[in-house]
């Protein structure tokens, strides 16, 4: 016996009326929303602390060279991913933008209710990088050029270059200096240093230790665009991916 | 159809239904970030592996200068620490290390730490062989009962947990402050400093992302888009006006971060880089050369009676009679009560007041040279899963032994080697 | 069936809806209550009995939870796959386009649980773990964070969407013919991160590991956290087939633009 029934719209037909039909879609739009919000923010939340996490933890590891390659390139992966589907099957320019929010609210979540809520860190130990100019700039450059070519080219290189220039208002506070016992120490190092963290001692820290000097006196820009360059060919990639995970194939019982 | 979905949805948010979710909401949200319980023990170092415990860092000295605090009160810990010559093979040697604190979180923020005379806020070498004093300065921050332990972590090797000590800190949490002086002179609160501006700095930007995903999630939805691209009107779905919209809104952001950028620069108009490194040349302990000598003649581990014996063969070239009078490893101390007449000032659980004795309790006299047995022997093997020993991959031991003198001087000798586990009583 | 009964459940569904979310809802809602009364206990027993494995306070108050859970969630799964392919539809090729749609709509309902539930194990308990580590040095496999990440958090999204993938099999006529790559993908990767917990706690038996998130160790999570993107083949696959249902109204959505 089958239990399926054919029951309440006329013979052959989904919906009783076009307004079932019309509030339903509204309904699911909102359910889908959050299905796909959901599920961007934990695979990339996972994929994000597990390759950028500790930067993206700790105030003392968001330095000017080795975060602002990692975090960008990174956090491209999903965006492009994101951009694939959402743009090309829906037509909304929001990937980047969506998967930088999801990952700000997991994010947010963690660090107060656990970090600070629970083990009792300062915040201002645990604030995650800024990301949301960023996706800004890749889903508008998206919808304006309408091409990825395009997007990967100039929407990448600025997604790096961005990255530093959009952290620096809440971080720049945080490199004033102190001096600890003669030492010199920015607060963000002493705040490291202060709040005790039995599993990360100081010098699993992988930050600058020095020797770049080629752009004026800095570093930042000479990573900046490094992680542009980097974040281009990750968008290729990653649009690709994302195109691939959009796979319609169905498999017939014998091939698994 | 769509009625009746909509009346539920209605239902769901009458104002009276929205209070009492965000209600229920908040309450959650505030029962996760209530003050803890008191935690019941210590935290983690009884998993090492014994060799690694004994033949690595040999603390001795420590010292806890208060056990009894209020938030924002300091206290200092301090002790000597030897760095074991047969460090084992399985970890990295200390050519990279970090003085840190065993704690369950922040509960006392570290102030300051030195190595020696060395200031030690970042990453230094120790070499094996040799011994180094330590000072850590600690303020109290979270109240309840803790236990406090020293701590170095070794690059490839780990976090090594020194003794642990009780400490109750009372009052509020909410009082604690961390005040500093910048350079410029001015003093800020670190446990608050800059934490307001980050979070509306994020959260002005995370509106706005949701602004902007809303927006056209609302004008089409999902399916409906789906099937216009399907059926080839993708162009159509985004008009010129929404471009337009668009080429504002990215305006908008790129002129609020360069604004963000310029402001900060002028805010903060002296910045500088974080500060990493590692220092070297750590000035170690020098009580001059020691005078007495030792040499390791084997030993034996009886796992049921938690009885460690080795021989030794002691040679004194100082001028005063010697005694055995402390064997310490991993923490734990064992006393010979021969030459200790009163209990030391230490934590019970490490503590073996009478935990050691020697088959000659005579002295080492001066220029003698003398065979010794030596047993230690104390549940707290056990209990520090200690005797695990006789089942790791590498069957050693170690520590120091501390001779005494009539006049009170000591001397810390490492002594180590092989031991031969013996799994039945009667052996 | 009869025809009595046919006409009985023909008169009934008339006023029938065809999208219930409410099962969904309650189901998350519950499982935010839960997840909410998990966080309360461990920041109680965290502290109390979790920092040492070796407490007997340990094995009361931490390591009872996991042998608890375990075989439950084991139970939760074989009960859940079974129930589903013992009352799967046999006669998949009857069903008709609305009770289709209806069941496309009850699995959207799975889908968004299956989300909710991936949202706390990979974000919320995953991250937590790491400041847990900051407060304890790694002595078990078996840590606080871990049992309620790794034992509970895990194996609730894992059950969740296999759930959803079986009801998707056993009575969505697409799903249930064929094998849709798609949502393969977007159940198996995700669950292959439980069984890589294998290789995590391997190589933290080189006990001198630092707490490092991004540790190579850790990438195995990472790659096949990845695979949940095939959400995006999945909806895909709905959306088709949900068009292919409302052909009759593509002039209403065409009048859009």
């Amino acid at each position: 016996m089958s239990i399926s029934t054919e029951t309440g719209a006329p013979a052959g037909k989904a919906w009783k009326s076009k307004e079932e039909f019309l509030g339903c879609v509204i309904l699911t739009d909102w359910i889908l929303l959050v299905v796909l919000f959901a599920v961007l923010l934990g695979s990339f939340h996972i994929h994000y602390m597990l390759l950028a996490g500790d930067w993206d933890f700790w105030i003392d590891f968001k330095d000017r060279r080795m975060w602002p390659t990692v975090a960008p390139i990174v956090a491209m992966c999903f965006a492009a991913a994101a951009q694939s589907f959402l743009w090309t099957k829906l037509r909304l320019p929001i990937g980047a933008t969506t998967v930088t929010l999801a990952l700000l609210i997991g994010e947010w979540i963690n660090r107060y209710d656990n970090f600070w809520g629970w083990t009792f860190f300062p915040i201002n130990l645990v604030t995650p990088s800024a990301l949301i100019p960023m996706g800004f700039w890749l889903d508008i450059v998206l919808l304006l050029s309408g091409s990825w070519l395009i997007t990967a080219l100039i929407g990448g290189l600025g997604w790096g270059l961005l990255f530093y220039p959009i952290n620096w208002p809440w971080l720049a506070q945080f490199h004033q200096a102190a001096e600890v016992d003669g030492v010199l120490l920015t607060l963000a190092d002493l705040i490291g240093f202060n709040s005790v963290r039995t599993g990360t001692p100081e010098y699993i820290r992988m930050i600058e230790r020095g020797t770049l000097r080629t752009f004026g006196k800095d570093v930042v820009p000479v990573a900046a665009f490094f992680a542009g360059f980097i974040s281009m060919l990750v968008y290729f990639l990653w649009w690709k991916i994302g195109a691939w995970f959009s796979t319609t194939r169905y498999l017939e019982s014998d091939e698994i | 159809m769509k009625t009746s979905i909509m009346k539920t949805l209605a239902k769901c948010v009458t104002a009276r239904a929205a209070r009492i979710w965000a209600f229920g909401l908040v309450a959650a949200i505030a029962a996760t970030t209530l003050p803890a319980a008191t935690p019941a023990s210590a935290h983690g170092e009884r998993s090492q592996q014994a060799f690694l415990r004994m033949r690595t860092l040999n603390w001795y000295d420590v010292k806890w200068s208060k056990t009894e605090l209020n938030v924002n009160d300091e206290m200092e810990l301090t002790g000597r620490v030897h760095v074991f010559s047969g460090w084992p093979q399985a970890v990295a040697k200390p050519e990279i290390a970090f003085l840190n604190v065993g704690e369950p979180g922040p509960i006392l923020i570290r102030k300051s730490s030195w190595i020696g005379d060395v200031p030690a806020p970042r990453s230094f070498s120790l070499e094996t062989g040799k011994d180094y004093s330590y000072k850590l300065i600690l303020k109290a921050r979270r109240t309840g009962r803790y236990h406090i332990h020293v701590q170095i972590n070794v690059e490839g090797g780990g976090p090594i947990v020194g003794p642990g000590q009780w400490v109750n800190i009372k009052g509020d949490m909410a009082t604690f402050t961390n005040p500093v002086t910048l350079l410029d002179g001015s003093t800020i609160d670190l446990e608050t400093y800059g934490i307001t501006w980050s979070m509306t700095y994020h959260f002005l930007w995370m509106a706005a992302a949701a602004v902007w995903i809303l927006y056209w999630f609302m004008t089409k939805g999902i399916i409906a888009r789906y099937w216009l691209v399907k059926i080839g009107k993708a162009d159509k779905l985004i008009s010129a006006n929404e471009r337009k919209f668009g080429a504002i809104w990215l305006a908008a952001s790129m002129l609020a971060v360069i604004l963000g950028y310029a402001w900060a620069n002028s805010a903060f108009p002296r910045t500088l880089p974080m500060q990493a490194g590692l220092l070297k040349g750590i000035q170690a302990i020098d009580e001059g050369t020691p005078t007495v000598a030792i040499r390791y003649g084997g030993g034996t581990y009886k796992v049921p009676g938690r009885e460690l014996t080795f021989k030794i063969k002691v040679h004194n070239s100082g001028t005063e009679p010697m005694r055995v009078g402390e064997f310490t490893t991993a923490g734990l101390r064992f006393l010979n009560p021969d030459v200790y007449t009163s209990k030391p000032d230490f934590p019970d659980y490490l503590l073996a007041d009478r935990g050691l004795s020697v088959n000659d309790p005579a002295p080492i006299a001066a220029g003698e040279s003398k065979d010794l047995v030596v047993t230690v022997q104390d549940a707290r093997f056990d209990i520090e899963r200690l005797s695990d020993l006789a089942y790791d991959t590498d069957s050693q031991f170690g520590g120091v032994l501390m001779f005494f003198s009539p006049t009170g001087k000591r001397q810390v000798i490492e002594v180590g080697g092989p031991l031969i586990p013996k799994f039945q009583a009667a052996l | 069936m009869s025809v009595t009964t046919e006409k009985a459940a023909r008169a009934a569904a008339e006023t029938e809806t065809i999208v219930n979310y409410w099962p969904a809802y309650w189901t998350m809602i519950a499982l935010f209550v839960f997840y909410v009364c998990v966080r309360i206990y461990e920041q109680y027993f965290g502290w109390y009995a979790g920092l040492d494995s070796f407490d007997p306070l340990f094995q009361k108050y931490w390591l009872s939870i996991m042998w608890i859970e375990l075989p439950l969630e084991f139970i939760a799964f074989c009960g859940i796959g079974g129930y589903m392919w013992k009352t799967r539809d046999r006669n998949i090729d009857r069903v008709g386009p609305r009770e289709e749609m209806r069941r496309i709509l009850v699995l959207i309902g799975w889908l968004a649980i299956y989300a909710f539930t991936v949202y706390w194990g990979a974000s919320y308990f995953t991250e937590q773990d790491g400041t847990w580590h900051q407060t304890v040095i790694r002595d078990t496999d078996f840590t606080p964070s871990h049992i309620l990440e790794f034992y509970l958090s895990y194996p609730i999204y894992i059950i969740a969407g296999w759930g959803g993938f079986m009801y998707a099999r056993t009575r969505v006529p697409m799903f249930a013919k064929r094998i849709s790559l798609a949502y393969l993908m977007f159940w198996a990767g995700p669950f292959m991160i439980f069984p890589n917990i294998g290789l995590n706690e391997w190589g933290h038996t080189f006990w001198f590991m630092e707490e490092l998130f991004t540790a190579p160790l850790h990438w195995g999570f990472v790659f096949f956290g990845w695979f949940a993107l095939a959400v995006f083949g999945v909806a895909i696959q709905i959306f088709d087939r949900v068009i292919e249902l409302s052909k009759e109204y593509e002039k209403d959505v065409s009048a859009l633009v």
